[in-house]
């Protein structure tokens, strides 16, 4: 215990309003009590209770008391500081204080919400209520901290997310950095054959607007990139990004392809063509790849791995050659205020669940395989056809929710599986018009604009839709029609009956999940993900695109399964929000940090490791540490680690804090230690 | 004031210390009844017999034999999304029935638990002979002739044994076996 | 020298005692001491379920407190006697009201159980204790040109809930490889065989088991090697009545485990408890026999 307080320098004279927040606090806390009790401390100028202290009459009544009292320090005892600690703030500063001449008890979140037990309740509000009034007297003026946005943006992850917000923001005048982790950018959206529901062909869509990109005067294309650090604040970070070596010289390469047609060695492409489909070593990931330049797979190159071939050096044309063995990773220190995480999704790996039988079947393929097969620029030119490449099936089953929906793998629906099974069965009707398709799904969830349409059109079209999660999926035939075939065992809810469905070929629509790196990524972007490993945003209704982390925004399949219009919303709004920031050009921070007093400073230095944030350094000659205050985000853990006791956290000094505490503990008889090993 | 608990709270209370999910969660998509070995047999696949027993309809529950033919093998129970205890419902259901005896008399299953137990309470060890006549007589005329036959030559190739085995202590397992559920003159 | 608690369960007596000996004769091989509980009873199998939770999981763990007295971890060779105690032991750890039932029981015959032992099957042992190197190394007489259906039946694998392990186990396919023999496509093989519904509900369970036995014939199995008395009895002994039931003729030879692992370690027949076969098990004989005259 702290007896060395500084006491108040002047007479104070606190306003009290406890809020009855309409029955949320007032039907468990006597709050006129409560009111009518802080009126005893010796601090208090005046003491009211309010229906509704958030609403513009609550607000008007501490200003005007503030102009007519002239009080000097505020108090509102009501719900959580996340909600309403600005409104109240503004409202002391319209009133002529200093905003954080402020405290807000929270006696609802921490109170009436936790209890139906009124005396208990209410007693707790006193208590908080008198801890508040203790802290507020010691409260020194203190100003926002002004910071200049920096107009560049980052945009992490180039598919149709982070093309949409470089695009808006391009358009608008400010300059992109956009960096993308294969050697084009597009993303998932670039190996799909129609989207649904317009059944729009996607890479008539995309393809312009990642030439859009291309051509670009705004926009800085890395791919093949990578960010490994990033140091700052928001208006001011800098990223370091890996600019992977391509082995091909950019500045040279016309893009023509001749080393791709040369190149004798060819590997499984298990990106782009989902393992259907093959490609050489060095390649672009697809015809319209933007940017046209190709990449050398080190790990696969003859060259590399044993010295010989260099085919593509030899029929490269231009002069000076392209292909350069020796080109070396390149890493960039790139300057932004803002950055837009759209880094997407991957699927489920449907091995997870072996009664399945993918990879034990022949003809089970998951949804991007089949994908893969029905572009026309795919590894079978779009004839839906079994792994032997040439047979057409005659019955095709579609199985949704594998992997969502369940508590053994995701408990998340992942939203755009019914549609694309609907789109598939549509597809295999479109091409194969005698086959006949099945869709065994749990509930169809069409929930767009045009989707529940587009879900009539296939009952029309003579899909067979089997309402039951699939059992199994196995080659053990009982019956003379089910050799040969492969079996989907299914419990046909609306009929109450299990059936077993011999088909051709089976396709799996598997759950859309974060990136396997989400939480490495998020932690690299100080920000945070789920448990599913999906980025948190701000607010899950109101603020979907930002993060908790000032400056770093999020946008698509990242934040949670979706489809592509939402996911070019939300890649708009994130560049909107980005473009506002840059427009106002200077933000004004909290000015809650950490500062050191160089007198008291030994130099020991424990602060300088301890900051999560690197936000202090050391001062070589004067031999003290200090505080980079606009990195400081007010965490208070150097404040605690001082051995000499020399950092102070504003607003949360020594003696606001000891003063809460005694404040809180104002009913306690006695204030002797409770002797060691004897139980109360 | 307590309020009569529902049938389907009665069942929920039966699943003693399972794990997993109220029988509530189900979102009825028919894995269980998908995967059941059985499931052609039974008069009420197993999700609608879940579906039946969350609408609190209780007799039609109680008539069905869906749960009188279940093998406890398990499938379901593993394979469900909403992790319920599907066999463990069975079970529930099946004790529910035993001690309320509202089941129909041509079910084998019931006389051939109770069967069971009895063996169990007198010697500690099974014995098949006993359990025999439970599902001796409900078979046809064919059948038991086919039976017996088969048990016969179990018989001669000394798979069965002759007398019943105990165990040694059987006064201190039945005490045992009182201390949990009070039985009354079954030894 | 590897000790365990050996709890055969009823049936190892005598409707599967070519399991019982098969199973001490093999495990001698590999230093492993199948201790058998003093004075066990019976597990109550599925059928005790039926009656009362509480009271089926009390006599599941007077057998528990029989092994933990000994200090040994506990060894089933029958998956239902295996899947009652593994059960019975990890719900007594976390429950703390069964625990205290059951214990008030147990006080009774002077025991007390405190959820400090394991529970294995025994097919478990040779996967993880022995495994297919040490197992092949101890081969003898390798069952060149068989070909062997690997049952493992239900509850052996579940009720665990771990994805591949439960719905794509591949240990028992490894013993049977290290053997010398083949191990024959079987995608049934963790199908239910019926259990005692095989007396219950007579139709269905012969159904089950006409599965099991067609889908083992027509992948070319000589033989199917199961780990379970009930999954055995049921395959073999009512063979005959699936074939009258549904007009088939299926003459499958049905052995434990053991007894084939047994036979390619050098053990006798007669050891390994054969004999008592209803469906006879020369053909097996005939085919090493003229494997190894070639």
């Amino acid at each position: 215990m702290n007896d060395t307080k500084s006491p108040p320098l002047q007479e104070e004279k606190v306003g009290v309003y406890v809020c009855h927040c309409g029955t949320n606090i007032a039907k468990v806390v006597d709050v006129e009590e409560v009111a009518k009790w802080a009126e005893g401390n010796p601090n208090v100028a005046i003491s009211r209770e309010y229906k509704f202290m958030c609403s513009s009459l609550g607000q008007e009544l501490i200003e005007q008391d503030i102009k007519e009292q002239g009080l000097t320090k505020i108090v509102v005892a009501s719900c959580s500081p996340h909600m309403h600690e600005g409104t109240f703030r503004t409202a002391t500063e319209n009133g002529g204080l200093n905003p954080f001449m402020f405290e807000m008890a929270n006696i609802r979140e921490h109170d009436s919400w936790t209890t139906d037990n009124e005396e208990a309740a209410t007693l707790k509000a006193k208590a908080l209520v008198n801890a508040a009034i203790e802290r507020v007297v010691h409260h020194q003026p203190l100003e926002q901290i002004p910071v200049e946005i920096n107009p560049n943006t980052l945009i992490v992850g180039g598919g149709i997310a982070g093309i949409t917000a470089a695009l808006e923001l391009a358009d608008g005048g400010n300059h992109v950095y956009l960096v993308e982790r294969q050697p084009s950018i597009g993303g998932h959206m670039a190996q799909l054959d129609k989207t649904f529901p317009t059944l729009d062909c996607s890479a008539c869509i995309l393809t312009p607007k990642m030439v859009d990109v291309d051509h670009h005067p705004n926009i800085t294309l890395m791919t093949w990139s990578e960010v490994e650090k990033l140091d700052g604040y928001i208006g001011n970070f800098e990223v370091t990004v890996r600019k992977r070596a391509r082995y091909v010289n950019e500045e040279h390469c016309t893009g023509c392809g001749i080393c791709i047609e040369k190149c004798p060695f060819k590997v499984i492409d298990n990106e782009f063509e989902a393992g259907l489909g093959e490609r050489k070593v060095i390649y672009r990931p697809f015809p319209q790849a933007v940017p046209k330049y190709p990449v050398i797979d080190k790990e696969n190159c003859v060259y590399f791995q044993k010295g010989k071939c260099k085919a593509c050096e030899k029929f490269c044309p231009t002069e000076p050659n392209s292909i350069d063995f020796e080109q070396q990773d390149q890493i960039l220190k790139l300057q932004v205020g803002n950055i837009i995480l759209a880094t997407g999704y991957e699927l489920f790996d449907v091995k997870r669940i072996p009664q399945y039988g993918y990879g034990q079947l022949e003809n089970v393929f998951t949804s991007l395989e089949f994908e893969r097969m029905v572009n026309a620029a795919g590894p079978t030119e779009g004839k839906i056809v079994l792994r032997d490449k040439e047979t057409a099936p005659q019955s095709v089953a579609i199985v949704h929710c594998v992997g969502s929906r369940d508590e053994n793998y995701h408990k998340y629906c992942s939203k755009v599986c019914c549609m694309y099974s609907l789109k598939f069965a549509h597809l295999v009707h479109e091409r194969l018009p005698d086959a006949t398709v099945y869709n065994c799904y749990i509930d169809m969830r069409t929930p767009g604009k045009g989707y529940e349409e587009f879900y009539d059109r296939l009952l029309k079209e003579g899909t067979n839709f089997i309402r039951g999660k699939v059992a199994e999926v196995t080659d053990s035939a009982r019956i003379p029609e089910e050799e040969g075939k492969i079996i989907v065992q299914v419990e046909d809810t609306l009929i109450g009956r299990q059936r077993r469905v011999p088909v051709d070929m089976v396709i799996l629509s598997p759950a859309m999940e974060a990136q396997p790196d989400s939480q490495e990524v998020s932690q690299l972007f100080k920000m945070g993900c789920d448990f599913e490993g999906f980025f948190i945003e701000r607010h899950p209704k109101l603020d979907p695109i930002a993060t908790m982390t000032d400056g770093i925004y999020i946008a698509g399949a990242c934040q949670g399964p979706k489809d592509v219009p939402d996911t070019v919303s939300q890649g708009a709004a994130a560049a909107s929000r980005v473009a506002s920031l840059i427009s106002r050009g200077t933000v004004m921070m909290e000015p809650i940090r950490a500062s050191i007093d160089a007198d008291g400073c030994s130099g020991c230095k424990i602060c300088n490791n301890m900051c999560p944030y690197n936000a202090i350094e050391f001062l070589e000659e004067e031999e003290v540490s200090r505080v980079i205050t606009a990195l400081c985000q007010g965490c208070g853990t150097c404040v605690a680690a001082c051995p000499s006791g020399v950092i102070t956290g504003a607003h949360f000094t020594n003696d606001q804090l000891y003063s809460q505490i005694e404040g809180l503990l104002w009913d306690i008889q006695s204030l002797e230690p409770v002797p060691a090993g004897k139980e109360e | 004031m307590a309020s009569k608990p529902s049938f389907s709270d009665e069942i929920s209370n039966l699943l003693y210390a399972a794990k997993g999910s109220p029988i509530n969660a189900c979102i009825q998509c028919g894995s269980c009844s998908g995967t059941c070995p059985v499931a052609d047999y039974m008069d009420q696949t197993p999700r609608r017999l879940i579906g039946m027993i969350n609408a609190n309809l209780k007799d039609e529950v109680l008539d069905c034999n869906t749960y009188w033919f279940c093998a406890s093998c398990y499938h379901c129970t593993v394979r469900c999304p909403a992790d319920i205890d599907i066999a463990g419902v069975m079970y529930a259901v099946k004790r529910y029935s035993i001690w309320n005896k509202t089941y129909s008399d041509d079910l084998v299953g019931p006389n051939f638990s109770e069967a069971w137990v009895k063996m169990i309470i007198r010697s500690g060890r099974s014995y098949e002979p006993i359990l025999a006549p439970t599902y001796m007589f409900q078979l046809g005329t064919k059948e038991f002739f086919q039976e017996a036959l088969n048990a016969s030559k179990m018989v001669m190739k000394g798979k069965i044994p002759v007398l019943p085995p105990r165990i040694k202590r059987l006064d201190n397992f039945k005490k045992m076996i009182r201390r949990i559920i009070p039985l009354g003159g079954s030894s | 020298m590897k000790k365990y608690a050996y709890y055969p369960g009823c049936s190892l007596e005598k409707i599967a005692s070519s399991y019982h000996k098969s199973t001490i004769e093999t495990t001698k091989i590999f230093d492993i001491d199948m201790q058998e509980l003093d004075d066990w009873n019976c597990c109550g199998a599925t059928t005790y379920f039926h009656v009362d939770g509480i009271l089926a999981h009390t006599l599941v763990a007077r057998n528990l407190a029989l092994a933990e007295k000994e200090g040994l971890d506990m060894v089933a060779p029958c998956s239902a006697c295996y899947k009652n105690a593994y059960f019975t032991n990890s719900l007594f750890k976390k429950d703390p009201d069964l625990a205290e039932h059951i214990n008030f029981a147990l006080e009774e015959d002077d025991l007390q159980f405190q959820g400090d032992i394991n529970v294995f099957h025994l097919l478990e042992v040779f996967a993880n204790d022995i495994g297919p190197e040490k197992l092949k190394e101890k081969v003898t007489n390798p069952l060149k040109g068989l070909k062997i259906a690997p049952y493992y039946g239900c509850q052996v694998v579940r009720p665990r809930k771990n994805g591949e392990e439960v719905e794509n186990p591949q240990y028992f396919e490894e013993l049977i490889r290290a053997t010398g023999a083949e191990s024959s496509y079987f995608p049934e093989r963790l199908r239910c065989c019926g259990g005692s519904l095989i007396m219950t509900s007579r139709v269905p369970a012969l159904n089950l088991v006409r599965i099991l036995l067609e889908s083992a014939e027509k992948n070319g199995a000589d033989v199917i090697a199961t780990a379970c008395p009930m999954c055995q009895v049921n395959l073999e002994c009512y063979q005959n009545a699936v074939n009258e039931e549904f007009g088939t003729s299926f003459h499958l030879p049905i052995l434990y485990f053991t007894q084939l692992f047994g036979i390619a370690l050098g053990i006798s027949p007669k050891k390994l408890g054969f004999g008592i076969e209803m469906v006879s098990a020369k053909p097996i004989f005939k085919k090493l026999l003229a494997k190894e005259a070639n």
